[in-house]
């Protein structure tokens, strides 16, 4: 597979997470329904994942190294969030935030094509690149999820809807976000330090890191001091604000400008 | 979650929190202030003994107001959470602003350098923020630590790892030494440099470069256009791989079939490929262009080295040309000598550094200019000794991880 089948594959996911959706509604009552609202909907997933496998072969490298690699991957595992939130808590409004949120990055892919590259600079080529990619990539999602999930909560606040589980829910995505955010932290410096020589440069990225870190270990600690949900929910949705900086907007600030990014030197 | 032993323990959650929030502020006030009485000189910390000495002072100022003030009410509040949460919040701030503004030089006298907004990672409000920041953690480590819990054992690893972490960390930075030292083929040198300031050092062994290698990925070719300096997509959307048999179609311009490849060749008179033995050889493809409506055209071209130009095809306004493979991968094969008398041969290579006497040799560029021919190698030697500190610090952070996220899953089937 390469990129030439990814509009038609692209389009073929959106189109099966958007029937498997409209689907929900005679769901209710009819099994026969919901079977096939869920198979489309997974399998809609499941295509993007083998897309997703068969690129990573075409490309003899991992799929890990541009902007819209990453979205691929966002892609695949932001509706594999929602699958699990509904079947964990039976909450059923996060799958659709989920599928829509993947669907504007197959969106920004097909209007923004990359280019099939297969090099990868030397500096990428370790042990470390696809641990310390992927952790960051499904701690991102999982933050991405609580976030939805904070300004859902506020809504449903906002109607006298709230629930006690579907805060539990965001707060627990935010939890395992943290967990695996802290994992991507350390994997970075252990790396930086086999690669690059030093652990910690304050590089923009690795200054944008640790604000993002630091962002949830305020949520908390917030949590630690029983602070009220709804001060929460609003944190959480405005935390992923730091994250999408340090995810892109990074290269759009000043400091990246002269930013002798560290491995310039090496490629 | 609630804290049981800390003898603070606020019932309104808020409580507390105005009054850290003025203590950080405090702090940061304070080191702006030192920052512009010093023009911006930012702080240094010293080096191997006195950073030692201060860091083991800190511990045990620490250890006596934690024990022996435990039960006043000022102390409780300087090792609880919302002093910790305005610390964090704080840290966060002067990380945003250092984030956001280049950490360059700054114009002397601007107010960028009389802040030292452009070296916050090394400033003074930074240091004071940094420093009640291990203080908080370490009073709230001490109060969870003894006596001892086993239900605290998460709480210790994670807080107590990144206090390690943080703390030997910054003191190291003023004993970390990273040198860079050239090296040439065929010659051996015991000099590096200390960086930005060029300042030449002796180092305690010598390293003999024996070859430098570099492996590129294959080459490709493309539609070049000289109009736009761009190169035109191909149908597939990708940069062709140069191979026997690989074809491109750029719709509406022409198509092109590699039909022979030399990856590694030098022209003769007649600009036919012969092999080059691996002496200065440069990729070689006989490319056959068709063009709607013309009679095809085959011919070698290359993409030149320091002893060949290079050679293109032309197709209309447009040149088919091949570019070099970017590389995948250089190393250094080196001889080490210490001044202890032994020899190694060892190899130097991006992500693979070599332990030699306490340092760590990192293979870190070459002469670019010269790419695939270059005959200097990059390396750069590093002396970190409080790198074992700080590891232990990251694996008990990661180990305080996993069993939060143990604990976290559990809490989670229960809810
Ligand atoms: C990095 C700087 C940190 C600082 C300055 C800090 C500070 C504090 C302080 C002062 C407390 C109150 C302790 C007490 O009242 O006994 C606390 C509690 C807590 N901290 Fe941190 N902390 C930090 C990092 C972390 C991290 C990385 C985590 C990640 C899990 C974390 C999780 C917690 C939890 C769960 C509590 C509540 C403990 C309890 O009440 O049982 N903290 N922290």
């Amino acid at each position: 597979m390469t990129l030439v089948d990814f509009p038609a594959i692209a389009v073929a996911t959106v189109t099966g997470w958007g029937l498997g959706s409209v689907l929900q509604i005679p769901a209710r009552k009819s099994k026969p329904a919901a079977w096939a609202s869920w198979l489309l909907m997974t399998g809609a997933t499941a295509l993007l994942a083998w897309f997703l496998a068969s690129y990573w072969i075409a490309l003899e490298r991992p799929p890990l190294r541009t902007l819209g690699e990453t979205r691929l991957w966002y892609a695949t595992l932001i509706p594999v969030v929602g699958y699990l939130v509904e079947y964990r808590w039976k909450i059923g409004w996060l799958k659709y935030y989920c599928m829509g949120l993947a669907t504007l990055f197959l969106g920004i892919n097909l209007m923004n094509p990359d280019v099939f590259q297969k090099a990868l600079m030397p500096a990428l080529q370790s042990v470390w690149f696809v641990p310390h990619v992927v952790v960051y990539l499904v701690a991102y999602v999982l933050l991405a999820a609580s976030s939805v999930a904070g300004w859902h909560n506020l809504w449903l606040e906002y109607r006298g809807k709230g629930s006690k589980l579907s805060e539990s829910m965001s707060h627990y995505l935010a939890l395992l976000g943290f967990v695996l955010l802290t994992f991507g932290l350390v994997f970075g410096a252990l790396w930086a330090k086999e690669a690059w020589g030093h652990y910690w440069t304050w590089d923009p990225k690795e200054t944008w890191a640790f604000i993002s870190w630091l962002a949830y270990l305020g949520y908390l600690h917030l949590v630690a001091r029983k602070t009220d949900v709804k001060v929460l929910q609003w944190y959480l949705g405005l935390a992923f604000l730091v994250l999408l900086v340090c995810w892109f907007g990074v290269n759009y600030l000043p400091s990246a400008q002269n930013s002798v990014h560290t491995y310039s030197g090496a490629s | 979650m609630q804290t049981s032993k800390s003898p603070v323990t606020p019932t309104a959650p808020s409580e507390g929190f105005g009054a850290a929030a003025l203590f950080t502020l405090a702090a940061i006030v304070a080191g702006f202030a030192i920052e512009l009485l010093t023009s911006g000189s930012g702080i240094s910390i010293p080096r191997w003994p006195a950073n030692g000495l201060f860091l083991s002072a800190f511990v045990s100022a620490i250890a006596a107001v934690g024990f022996g003030f435990r039960e006043h009410r000022l102390v409780g509040w300087l090792g609880g959470i919302p002093v910790g949460l305005s610390l964090i919040v704080g840290m966060a701030l002067l990380s945003f602003v250092g984030g956001v503004l280049p950490q360059d030089p700054a114009p002397a006298g601007s107010m960028v350098a009389l802040f030292r907004l452009n070296g916050m990672f090394s400033s003074w409000p930074f240091a004071f923020v940094t420093l009640l920041f291990l203080f908080n953690l370490g009073l709230s480590l001490l109060w969870k630590t003894v006596p001892f819990r086993m239900s605290n054992l998460q709480f210790m690893l994670f807080h107590g790892g990144f206090w390690i972490a943080l703390a030997c960390g910054l003191a190291g930075t003023a004993d970390l030494q990273r040198l860079i030292i050239p090296l040439y083929e065929g010659k051996e040198s015991d000099v590096a440099y200390e960086m930005p300031t060029e300042r030449p050092v002796r180092i305690p062994f010598s390293i003999y470069l024996k070859d430098f290698q570099i492996d590129e990925y294959v080459p490709q070719f493309a539609l070049y256009d000289p109009a736009t300096d761009q190169v035109i997509a191909e149908k597939a959307g990708a940069v062709p791989e140069v191979r026997k048999g690989a074809r491109a179609v750029w719709p509406g311009i022409a198509s092109a079939t590699v039909t022979d490849f030399r990856p590694d060749a030098l022209p003769d008179r007649e600009g036919n490929p012969l092999p080059a033995n691996g002496h200065k050889g440069v990729p070689f493809a006989k490319v056959r262009v068709e063009v709607p409506g013309q009679a095809p055209v085959e011919q070698w071209i290359n993409g030149g080295g320091p002893e060949i130009r290079p050679q293109f095809l032309p197709v209309g306004n447009y040149f088919v040309v091949i570019a070099p493979g970017a590389p995948k991968a250089f190393r250094s094969n080196v001889m080490i000598r210490s001044s202890e008398g032994g020899h190694r041969a060892a190899v130097l290579e991006v992500n693979k550094p070599f332990d030699v006497l306490g340092w760590k040799l990192y293979q870190m560029g070459y002469d670019e200019k010269a790419g695939r021919w270059s005959t200097m190698s990059l390396v750069e030697a590093v002396n970190d000794p409080w790198l074992p500190a700080v590891y232990v610090g990251f694996f008990m952070i990661m180990a305080g991880n996993l069993l939060f996220f143990w604990k976290g899953i559990k809490k989670m089937e229960a809810a």
